[in-house]
């Protein structure tokens, strides 16, 4: 895959959140403020990019070739989950207020949901470590935008008065549904036709 | 939007079962209606297998959260591992269709608060039976969404072959004209989204307590 | 939940961020005037195809009419006074094929009522654009279907059954490029325009001054005054800016965003369209493709809908320029249609955060100028 391809294939075509339905929660529930939206995007895309190399890194360099792709699932959960709390130790050293203003507070969970899928995602295909590393910015990149925009939208629905029982998650969720219906404008035949097929 | 807190005793109109947040990365699944009960069928073992084996280790002293939160970690990463190769090896086509989904279900069932810290079951059966009932529930919302998606989105549903039953149910006059876009993954999302209002509307007059997740550090 | 009508000009102050204008007419004034405003183009569609036009428009209407009913209803609003239901319905059966099953436009309608706009809790709380959406949900759950066309009526018979555009990437993605402007590709392809095209270019050609040496190509008359199958009511630009024109001269539409949009989408097209074809920079055919397809409507009826486009000027210039590179790619590269209806939802998701940007720098602009 080109470059091109592989940048648009992970944020746009095959959208992290709108396509592959991974990480919804957190983009759907974080406090609903732009500065959550930022925290929490950003924070997903540097562990996104973090996840693919080191993903990359575990399974071609420990796991194939000792022969343990059996253990692929627990070594890349354990990975993932290290990761994250690496990266919210340093949140909390350089950035103190960015994770508590996302108001998540089961950030573990949604956030791995992410992560790992990610590196399985790339782990099957066959990339190279250059390749993984702009595939997990890609699609960091990717969920960063749509958490941005599914915000944006949240902030403006706050203020309007919305039937009880569907505000906040599920409305959300109907949301992200309907935002996936768009992106799904952008599939494989425009990424062929547009990258000179 | 309010993260339920364990506190949170009374039924709140807010409050959603942690349910709902597990069956996000599971609705990928659902566009067949087989693929969402071999995902169900997983979470079930992985949970029922885990609370047990939760509380059969519990036992050896009161731990911290942390440590319990990583020996859950362990257990159920290791499950999920047994699950994929059993997949692998004795039913390929199920292992394809649930692609990068399976080893989800490790992280899943965290989210769905059995094996979680503060919840400690007390003895080893009651665990077994809490995982089989929440993965119980799990299943019933999951197959639900799939039937919805594939039914309208398809025109079909598809289950096990049985003998001479190919697997396949087709709907005459939805299977000419189906809606695809439920098939898609905003379908997905529509669905569950409309589920959980649903839920949340029809649960306070049915007394349905709203579980709380456990937070999970 | 209170009753949102607007009498007059004098609204009432709120944080909503529904349409706060200043036109003097009330809102619901002014969406009936849109659904007025496209009747040209949609007698127009009936007049072209027939009966088969008229009962999806219908259909389309109706059943948008009856899901604002089932949904506000039971819990004891009237809404249908305020025109918005009718428009969405208008502007779906609009955008059809006039061939297509009567029940597609329905439910593209119901879709639109029920779960984009009535699900977020009614007029004016929407993030999308309820008739888009419907036709986007349509286009994804039945896209065969949305191509039955029909034979315009004085057309050249049933090989006139498809839309030019249609041909015209037919023609373009099978034998490749064969160069030249799309009404050149379209006689080469045989595309049957009609008689009446003949006689009305073949005197105008005759009395073009001499020293001009060009003529009009075959089908120019056809594609301009919308006597081609398509869409009811996309067919006939002349009309749709008919109605447009109504609507900006009376503010009910401000012009940032359907000219930026229709000339972004003009400029685009006519640098770079003819590179995905092979013909080389300055070759697309921008008069071609903003007559054609759903464009004209897209950008002057369904785009400004207040409640899903941005609130400032500013915002909407942007937004226009956005859609009309969005409608652009999707059109030469993507397959979700003529990339109208796409381009739109896909704007509508970016409008908040548009909002977000465009407002933040109002406040405190450095000149003082209000927007």
């Amino acid at each position: 895959m080109s470059w091109m391809a592989i940048i648009l294939t992970f944020a746009l075509v095959d959208n992290v959140i709108l396509s592959r339905l991974l990480g919804v929660y957190p983009a759907a529930a974080s406090a609903g403020t732009m500065k959550a939206a930022a925290g929490i995007g950003g924070f997903m895309a540097v562990l996104m990019a973090g996840s693919a190399v080191a993903g990359w890194a575990l399974d071609s360099l420990v796991l194939v070739p000792l022969g343990f792709t059996l253990l692929r699932t627990p070594v890349f959960v354990f990975m993932v989950v290290g990761l994250s709390a690496a990266l919210r130790a340093l949140c909390a050293l350089f950035f103190p207020s960015l994770l508590p203003a996302t108001g998540v507070s089961i950030p573990e969970i949604g956030v791995n949901t992410a992560g790992l899928g990610l590196v399985l995602i790339i782990t099957r295909g066959e990339y190279s470590a250059l390749e993984s590393l702009v595939a997990g910015f890609a699609a960091g990149a990717g969920y960063f935008m749509v958490t941005a925009m599914m915000t944006a939208i949240r902030e403006r629905l706050d203020v309007e008065p919305v039937p009880g029982a569907l505000k906040g998650f599920p409305l959300q969720l109907i949301t992200a549904g309907l935002m996936a219906y768009a992106f799904m404008a952008f599939d494989r035949a425009f990424l062929v036709r547009i990258l000179g097929g | 939007m309010k993260v339920p807190s364990p506190s949170a005793a009374a039924p709140d109109a807010t409050l959603l079962p942690v349910l709902f947040l597990g069956l996000c990365p599971a609705i990928a699944v659902t566009a067949r209606v087989v693929d969402a009960v071999w995902m169900s069928a997983g979470v079930i073992l992985v949970l029922a297998l885990s609370g047990l084996a939760m509380s059969l280790l519990s036992g050896q002293g009161d731990s911290g959260p942390t440590v319990r939160w990583l020996r859950a970690l362990v257990i159920t990463a290791l499950l999920t591992a047994s699950l994929e190769a059993a997949l692998v090896a004795f039913a390929p086509v199920a292992s394809a269709a649930l692609g990068i989904y399976a080893p989800l279900i490790a992280v899943n069932c965290l989210v769905l608060g059995v094996v979680s810290p503060g919840s400690l079951p007390a003895s080893p059966p009651r665990s077994l039976l809490a995982g089989l009932a929440r993965g119980a529930q799990f299943a019933v919302a999951l197959v639900f969404i799939a039937l919805i998606r594939e039914a309208l989105g398809a025109g079909t549903i598809t289950l096990f072959r049985i003998g001479a039953f190919t697997g396949t149910i087709v709907i005459t006059g939805i299977i000419e004209r189906p809606a695809r876009a439920l098939g898609a993954a905003g379908g997905g999302l529509l669905c569950l989204g409309y589920l959980a209002g649903a839920f949340r509307a029809v649960a306070p007059r049915a007394g349905v307590k709203s579980s709380s997740p456990e937070k999970a550090e | 939940m209170p009753d949102r009508e607007t009498r007059g000009g004098a609204a009432p102050l709120s944080l909503m961020p529904a349409p706060h204008l200043g036109v003097g007419m009330s809102t619901v004034r002014m969406t009936w005037l849109v659904s007025l405003s496209l009747l040209p183009a949609a007698a127009w569609g009936v007049f072209l195809f027939g009966s088969p036009a008229l009962i999806v428009l219908a259909f389309s209407i109706g059943a948008a009419a009856a899901a604002e009913l089932a949904a506000t209803l039971p819990f004891g609003r009237f809404t249908l006074r305020d025109g918005s239901a009718v428009l969405t319905g208008c502007i779906v059966g609009l955008l059809m094929p006039p061939g297509v099953p009567a029940w597609v436009p329905a439910a593209a309608s119901a879709f639109g009522i029920l779960v984009v706009k009535q699900t977020f809790g009614g007029l004016g709380r929407n993030w999308m654009n309820p008739a888009m959406g419907g036709v986007v949900f349509a286009l994804l759950s039945w896209p065969g279907l949305l191509s039955q066309w029909i034979a315009p009526r004085g057309g050249a018979g049933e090989a006139a059954a498809l839309p030019p555009l249609e041909v015209l990437r037919a023609a373009l993605s099978s034998s490749g490029s064969t160069g030249g402007t799309p009404l050149a590709i379209l006689a080469r392809a045989g595309y049957p325009f009609s008689d009446l095209d003949a006689q009305v270019l073949g005197w105008i050609n005759a009395h073009l001054p001499a020293p001009l040496g060009t003529a009009l190509q075959p089908g120019t008359f056809d594609v301009l005054a919308g006597h081609v199958a398509g869409g009811i009511g996309t067919v006939s630009a002349p009309l749709l800016m008919l109605g447009a024109w109504f609507l900006l001269s009376r503010g009910i539409v401000r012009w940032h965003l359907p000219v930026l949009y229709v000339g972004t989408f003009g400029v685009l097209t006519a640098v770079f369209g003819g590179l995905g074809t092979g013909q080389g920079l300055l070759a697309g055919g921008p008069g071609f493709h903003l007559l054609s397809g759903s464009i004209v409507l897209g950008a002057f009826f369904a785009a400004p809908d207040p409640v899903t486009s941005p609130l400032t000027d500013r915002g909407r210039c942007i937004f226009g320029i956005g859609l009309g590179g969005l409608t652009f790619f999707l059109r030469f590269f993507g397959s979700l249609g003529d990339g109208v209806a796409a381009s739109i939802v896909l704007g509508n998701c970016a409008a908040p955060l548009l909002d977000r940007w465009t407002s933040r720098r109002i406040i405190g602009d450095a000149h003082g100028r209000a927007v």
